[in-house]
């Protein structure tokens, strides 16, 4: 009555993906035209932008995790963007105004948790639906025009968001590994962790021991609002403006961020260090078609490739389970 | 019979003149075989159920006693699921009632059913199959640390515990479940449900795709419960592994009660027989009254 060992790719699943980060890296840093990946102007630039992805894609993963996708982080982020200048322009005091657009953010992904669970709206549809309206309305809003603010005049403010920490780490940096920690424990080491897992692995199962998996889906969707409404403050910290195309394209790369680092298509599987390291593998991909001076268009094919092969890769691994089993 | 003399006095012939009698020519039938043992754990009077315009559940009647292996048996549309979901309290019942040990319950939801002691393991539905044996057996009901962190340290040891307790012993409390074999996660979802002190266990056809090996382990499980004073409920199709383990067979046809027996005073071919035409015929087992 022995079970069988956990089949090899899934317990040093992790390491493959750092194993890919460190390759990635490497093969930047000697194949961009003068090395310029490795330069420290470009790895500021990488770490003060990159986090602002890479947060969003920390709750994309987890919302994974519970068997649900938001495609509409991109226009979250770019309406998150015009809330928080909007008020910061009518003269909020800032710190009331972040934390306001924050609780916007958490409206709006009750709002998606209510539709997908409540409405029975395949959230792949849902949120695509989410994301052309998010969209739209900020470029009603903005008339297509950019919006600015002198951020400059809250040095604190712009400190604690976009700052340096010892001159040397940017402050994003910061707040993207203190949200990947926080949400290990609640992912890893938390109750409410557990019933995600469960949700997205079986719900009917969940159900039965008495896990309301609505609530569970509803407060992941939560979660994916909060921090898109975060990003959105960072960036618009940093860029003192707001386009109607910010994080155009970011759905899609989030969850590429997510198969990449292991999380399951069909949810239940997944872990935040692997979401965490997939998600600076896009940031990486990301920055070295920059640095590689290729036309933006590669980046599509890029993450198209990558997205396609994390998913083969994924089905390979259900199947080694799968045999395991028998 | 006495031992279950706390259950409230019906009058069953007087419940079933007062309602509709659509059960009536089965009801010599419904009269319940003598108990096996002990208490009255689980008692369920007349209980109808509607789907629409299917009268699933036409004033059925149903026993358990304190550690006594009953198996349920019947055709496929014979009631036996809706009976278990109704005791397990994802359906609640149109008329009758329900009394557990003694006292007449309200069963609203499947936490109701759990609080009181009764615990439903599902075929295939009952486990996540990613997730480690451990984090299965306390899904739900995850302990915690002073911190509000699970306390994957008592999850372990616990699980584990449980699962020898009922004979069954594996390597690892990480091991996900979908690494083990068919009887081995029906033997996760019992442990589960003895760890959380359940007094009586329903198995919807706990041997359903099982391979030999697999069933012999499940009827193990079985009779490791019943060794602990935990009542089960065993629902199949097929009878030869319901006959090794039940104390008692009550058999269901088109939502009634069609036969109630102690397994010594029956064989595997009569109730096959009786199962396969849906009536009793001239084949009432003939020692079903003895009190």
């Amino acid at each position: 009555m022995e079970s069988q060992p956990i089949p090899f790719f899934v317990r040093f699943r992790n390491i493959g993906v750092l194993v890919v980060l460190i390759v990635l890296v490497a093969g930047a840093a000697l194949l961009t035209p003068q090395n310029t990946f490795i330069q420290e102007a470009n790895l500021k630039t990488l770490l003060a932008l990159g986090p602002e992805f890479g947060i969003i894609a920390l709750g994309v993963g987890v919302l994974m995790v519970s068997g649900e996708f938001d495609l509409s982080v991109g226009s979250q982020l770019a309406l998150g963007s015009l809330i928080f200048i909007s008020l910061a322009g009518a003269g909020i005091n800032i710190y009331i105004a972040a934390l306001l657009t924050c609780l916007l953010g958490v409206g709006i992904g009750l709002l998606h948790g209510l539709v997908v669970v409540k409405a029975r709206i395949v959230s792949f549809i849902a949120t695509l639906g989410f994301m052309l309206t998010w969209r739209g309305l900020t470029e009603i809003l903005t008339a297509g025009k950019v919006r600015s603010y002198e951020f400059v005049q809250h040095e604190t403010f712009v400190q604690i968001f976009t700052g340096r920490v010892g001159d040397v780490v940017p402050s994003q940096v910061i707040w993207f590994v203190l949200f990947a920690i926080v949400l290990y424990f609640v992912l890893h080491r938390g109750r409410f962790g557990n019933w995600i897992y469960a949700t997205g692995d079986n719900a009917q199962a969940a159900r039965a021991m008495a896990i309301d998996t609505h609530l569970v889906k509803i407060v992941c969707f939560m979660i994916v609002g909060f921090l898109c409404a975060f990003s959105a403050i960072l960036q618009t910290t940093r860029t003192s403006a707001v386009t109607t195309h910010a994080g155009t394209g970011w759905e899609l790369q989030a969850v590429a961020a997510a198969v990449v680092g292991g999380t399951s298509l069909r949810g239940g599987r997944g872990s935040m260090i692997g979401v965490f390291l997939g998600a600076l593998v896009i940031m990486v991909i990301d920055n070295m078609i920059v640095q590689a001076r290729l036309p933006y268009e590669w980046s599509y094919a890029a993450f198209g490739v990558v997205i396609l092969a994390a998913a083969l890769l994924d089905l390979g691994i259900e199947k080694q389970i799968q045999r395991a089993a028998v | 019979m006495e031992g279950s003399a706390q259950v409230p006095a019906n009058d069953e012939e007087e419940l079933f003149d007062t309602g509709s009698l659509p059960c009536v020519s089965e009801r010599a039938a419904a009269e319940e075989a003598a108990p096996t043992n002990g208490q009255v754990l689980l008692k369920m009077v007349n209980i109808h159920k509607w789907f629409g315009r299917v009268h699933a559940l036409r004033g059925v009647n149903f026993t358990v006693h304190r550690g006594e292996v009953v198996g349920l048996c019947g055709d496929n549309g014979a009631g036996k699921s809706t009976l278990i979901k109704v005791a397990s309290g994802y359906h609640t019942a149109d008329e009758g009632q329900i009394f557990f040990e003694g006292r007449e319950v309200k069963l609203r939801s499947p936490k109701d059913a759990r609080a009181l002691g009764i615990e439903t393991v599902y075929q295939e539905q009952a486990l996540c199959p990613h997730l480690s044996i451990a984090r299965n057996i306390f899904m739900g009901r995850e302990p915690t640390t002073l911190l509000g962190l699970i306390d994957q340290r008592t999850m372990n040891k616990e699980s584990m515990e449980a699962l020898a307790s009922m004979g069954l012993r594996l390597r690892s409390p990480h091991a996900l479940v979908s690494a083990l074999s068919g009887g081995q996660r029906q033997g996760v979802a019992i442990a589960r449900a003895i760890h959380f002190k359940a007094k009586l266990v329903i198995l919807d056809e706990p041997t359903i795709a099982l391979s030999v090996k697999e069933v012999r382990e499940v009827l193990d499980f079985v009779r490791h419960l019943r060794d602990q004073g935990v009542a089960v409920v065993f629902i199949t199709h097929t009878l030869h592994h319901v006959f090794s383990v039940a104390d008692r067979i009550v058999v269901l046809a088109h939502g009634c009660n069609l036969v109630d027996v102690r397994t010594k005073d029956t064989d595997v071919d009569e109730l096959s027989d009786i199962i396969a035409r849906g009536t009793l015929g001239d084949a009432v087992p003939t020692t079903q009254h003895a009190r």
